[in-house]
């Protein structure tokens, strides 16, 4: 129980998220030890990595506060896996992760780079303006690839295994390399109380903006996990994405406020919400017991972090 | 001058207005029979039922919250109405027992989002996503039954009542509106919620319980949701949970095309019936062009951003201070 | 106007280990309050409003018609007190309202006609408070951030008033108010006291206060450290009860 406390304590920004996580691994460990043996670890975290992908992807622009938010993760996730397959792969013949990997992340940074303008410089709605990029993404995504097709290349289809850690080991570097620069404090100040920030001469547009392509490269990311989970390009799986990342991202104890939370946060999140769904899964229920079970966690877990906030509040 | 006049609610609505007419007259120039009865009779049908779903958004959006929960009502109220009627209840129970489940669920959702001080959009789409699972495990995913013939006719494109050509719906639509700018312009819900929306820290030294118009006010969402879902089974002829899904990005449109600003405190629902004509008339002119609806999509998120940006931009940060 | 009434205050504690007090402010007396920032003024001051739970003892409303015990800001409102807050910005105006709409917004029941609003009925009642705090703003159904501090202000005391209160207690009404505002207001106060009605005035400038007020309460570690009248109002008194010395 100390453990458990001493972990909750080290992750005091994902608060519930975290205890629910050591609870899921549990449940999971005990129902279904095959599956969750050691060696089965590295295909476990292929299956999760878009998940926590879009999720993380989807925190930045919520951290720069202001109702920031990107619904466009999802699509933008979609546009990737089509772009990739379909255009550069089947049509193009480029095969090179040296081609494929820069140009998907070229990609999503001008779309990031899009909502960034749209949200920061005409000052649209972030959601109205990620709902507007959702709907154009679908759309091309549907014009460029109107039915899944295959197969991606070799290197990409061998990171669905083990090897997913690995960009999911490189987001978390880059992060952890914002973290120690200047930029960190000013989108978290931002975030939390953006006209302070600007009296106090922090360029607002310009982070918020940069959070934004920053969601659009991270969600770039998603995407070739994506397509290396599948292995092929389908047009209709990406959008899915968008809630229930944003799900994970609240459940992760990121304030949809802004200025708190991290990546971190978004992406214990969406595991526990990966957990939930193997757990429900070795029950053998229904894929519709599952949907409302998704449903009801997230309820009860923003839920008991508010309610954890007021106690603490109330102490504190 | 101009930027003011911009700014200004009614000039908002008044050139959502002209946009919907303007496409309109490009329809007509582009497409023959464009402008026939019977395609103006399936527009403003197809138009109503957005309008009577994008009711409840209106109103959570001039409070300053969103509704997410909506598309899964009327997917909810759609299924339940016609496996209940199909099981040989009395169609009269079956939308009373419908809608009472709906307001329970919509009060819910706002008792929660403001007593806890939680963001709706976490809510309304965590219990939209229980709802739906709910309706799917209950038919096992394959709902049956259908509307009484009445609610057909209600809705029906070839219907006309009296000696009007448009089916009940459209005249009831017309009513409706009426009815709801009276209630947000005329009583004191209509001003609380305008002034809750417009500042939540001054609202309850001016007497207003933002607990009980949040209850309130998600509960109506529910209800009119519930009533587009009922309204769409008789469109339709048959069930299907995933007919609300359109809504869901279509009531948030209507909403914003119509110049409510998602931070609350403003927006009219004339406005957003604006939006809805505006939305609708795209949808119809694209496919009639003989676009693909993947590129219809496109375009419509590409009319949404350009509109918005047009007068629906929100203050620099300079200038809220 | 409402029946006249008398606030009083018996064994109020405000924060732990304060020393309780007890007052009564009468119809038609101006009381005053001073103090440093944060010595609980304001929370007496928020306490007398029903708007914060005090540590002890207990708020009544004494009118003729019985008494009644202030626990939450509506039983204050209902038992005829009135409060108009500090922050105009963060907890008094709604900026995308018209200035009508603000000023109506606590007493919407009194412009039902038929079940609606009628804007007739409004716009009268505005009228007549316009003309006597001389609110200046060209059109009424303007956006209220069209006017200036001072006016809003003004419309902001006009709701509170519209409430027709027998108390007023008033969070540093002239604060952000210019020169010439100010007088009006005070001419105001004054008016409605010697119309009967008691008023609570936090300040934080003792000139003001010293013009005013017929007394003044100076707090200092959340109790009153000194109950100040008559001739004995002066700058230098009240200046070194808030800081704690013997004048």
């Amino acid at each position: 129980m100390s453990g458990l406390r001493r972990m909750a304590a080290r992750w005091r920004g994902a608060g519930f998220a975290a205890v629910l996580l050591a609870i899921l691994i549990a449940v999971n460990l005990l129902l279904n030890p095959a599956r969750f043996h050691p060696a089965a670890w590295g295909a476990l975290i292929g299956l999760a990595a878009p998940l926590i992908g879009a999720a993380v992807a989807s925190a930045p622009v919520i951290l720069a506060g202001r109702g920031g938010i990107d619904i466009s993760v999802g699509p933008l996730m979609g546009f990737v896996n089509a772009m990739v397959i379909q255009v550069l792969f089947l049509r193009l013949g480029m095969s090179s992760p040296l081609f494929i990997v820069p140009a998907a992340l070229l990609i999503g940074a001008i779309v990031g780079a899009a909502n960034g303008f749209l949200a920061t410089i005409v000052r649209i709605q972030p959601i109205v303006a990620t709902l507007g990029t959702y709907l154009i993404l679908t759309g091309m995504t549907l014009t460029i690839l109107p039915a899944p097709i295959g197969p991606a290349p070799g290197w990409l289809k061998a990171m669905a295994g083990p090897w997913s850690a690995l960009p999911l080991a490189l987001i978390f570097l880059f992060w952890w390399l914002v973290r120690q620069t200047p930029y960190y404090d000013q989108l978290m100040a931002v975030g939390s109380d953006d006209r302070a920030a600007y009296t106090a001469g922090v360029p607002v547009t310009k982070v918020r903006f940069i959070a934004y392509v920053m969601t659009g490269i991270l969600a770039a990311c998603a995407g070739l996990m994506l397509t290396a989970l599948i292995g092929s390009a389908d047009p209709n799986i990406g959008p899915s994405y968008t809630l229930i990342a944003i799900a994970a991202v609240a459940l992760g104890g990121v304030s949809l406020a802004g200025g708190r939370g991290g990546l971190a946060g978004a992406a214990i999140g969406a595991v526990d919400i990966f957990l939930l769904q193997s757990v429900l899964t070795a029950f053998n229920v229904s894929t519709y017991v599952l949907q409302i079970a998704y449903g009801a966690i997230l309820v009860v877990a923003v839920i008991m972090t508010a309610l954890q906030e007021r106690l603490s509040g109330r102490k504190g | 001058m101009s930027r003011n006049w911009f700014q200004s609610t009614n000039a908002r609505v008044a050139g959502a207005f002209a946009v919907a007419v303007a496409l309109h007259v490009l329809g007509t120039l582009l497409i023959p029979g464009y402008s026939q009865p019977f395609a103006i009779r399936a527009l403003l049908v197809i138009a109503s039922l957005l309008a009577v779903a994008s009711i409840g958004q209106t109103l959570v959006v001039i409070l300053g919250g969103i509704d997410l929960s909506i598309p899964f009502i009327i997917g909810f109220a759609n299924v339940v109405a016609a496996q209940l009627y199909g099981d040989g209840w009395n169609f009269v129970f079956v939308c009373a027992a419908v809608v009472a489940l709906a307001i329970l669920i919509g009060a819910l959702n706002g008792l929660i989002s403001r007593g806890l001080d939680i963001h709706p959009l976490i809510v309304t789409l965590g219990t939209g996503m229980i709802v739906q699972g709910a309706v799917l495990l209950w038919t096992g995913g394959f709902p049956s039954g259908s509307a009484p013939a009445a609610v057909s006719a209600f809705v029906s494109i070839g219907g006309s009542v009296g000696p009007l050509p448009v089916p009940g719906l459209v005249p009831c639509v017309a009513v409706l509106t009426l009815l709801v700018a009276l209630v947000l312009a005329r009583t004191p819900y209509g001003r609380r919620l305008y002034a809750l929306g417009s500042n939540p820290g001054a609202a309850p030294l001016a007497l207003i319980d933002p607990v009980r118009m949040w209850t309130v006010t998600y509960a109506a969402s529910a209800f009119f949701a519930a009533a587009a879902g009922v309204l769409l089974l008789g469109f339709t002829g048959s069930a299907y949970g995933d007919v609300g899904q359109p809504y869901l990005f279509q009531t948030i449109a209507a909403v914003v095309v119509g110049g409510a600003a998602l931070v609350g405190g403003r927006g009219s629902y004339f406005g957003t019936i604006a939006g809805v004509l505006v939305l609708t008339e795209i949808n119809t002119l694209l496919i009639g062009l003989g676009f693909r609806p993947s590129t219809v999509q496109a375009a419509l998120g590409l009319v949404i951003v350009l509109l918005v940006s047009l007068y629906g931009r929100e203050r620099h940060v300079s200038a809220t201070i | 106007m409402a029946d006249r009434a008398s606030l009083s205050v018996r064994g109020l504690v405000i924060a732990p280990g304060a020393s309780p007090m007890t007052q009564t402010i009468a119809p038609g007396e101006i009381v005053g309050l001073a103090g440093l920032d944060g010595h609980g003024q304001e929370r007496f001051l928020k306490v007398l409003a029903g708007l914060e739970r005090p540590a002890g003892g207990e708020v009544t409303v004494e009118a003729p018609t019985g008494a009644r015990a202030i626990t939450n800001f509506r039983k204050a409102v209902a038992g005829g007190i009135a409060y108009l807050p500090r922050d105009r910005r963060t907890t008094g105006i709604f900026p995308t309202q018209s200035v009508l709409d603000n000023f109506a917004v606590s007493t919407l029941s009194r412009d039902m006609r038929f079940g609606l609003l009628s804007f007739a009925a409004r716009r009268q009642r505005y009228e007549s408070y316009r003309d006597r705090l001389s609110i200046i703003a060209p059109r009424p159904d303007a956006p209220i951030t069209t006017l200036s501090g001072g006016n809003q202000q003004k419309v902001l005391l006009a709701r509170a008033l519209a409430l027709e209160p027998a108390i007023l207690l008033l969070n540093d009404p002239t604060r952000g108010v210019d020169v010439a505002t100010r007088h009006v207001l005070y001419d105001v106060f004054r008016g409605l006291a010697a119309d009967g009605m008691a008023l609570v005035i936090l300040s934080s400038e003792i000139e003001e206060i010293l013009l005013l007020c017929h007394r003044v309460l100076v707090f200092r570690e959340q109790q009153v450290a000194a109950e100040i009248t008559g001739d004995a109002m002066k700058s230098d008194t009240v200046i070194a009860a808030m800081f704690g010395r013997a004048a």
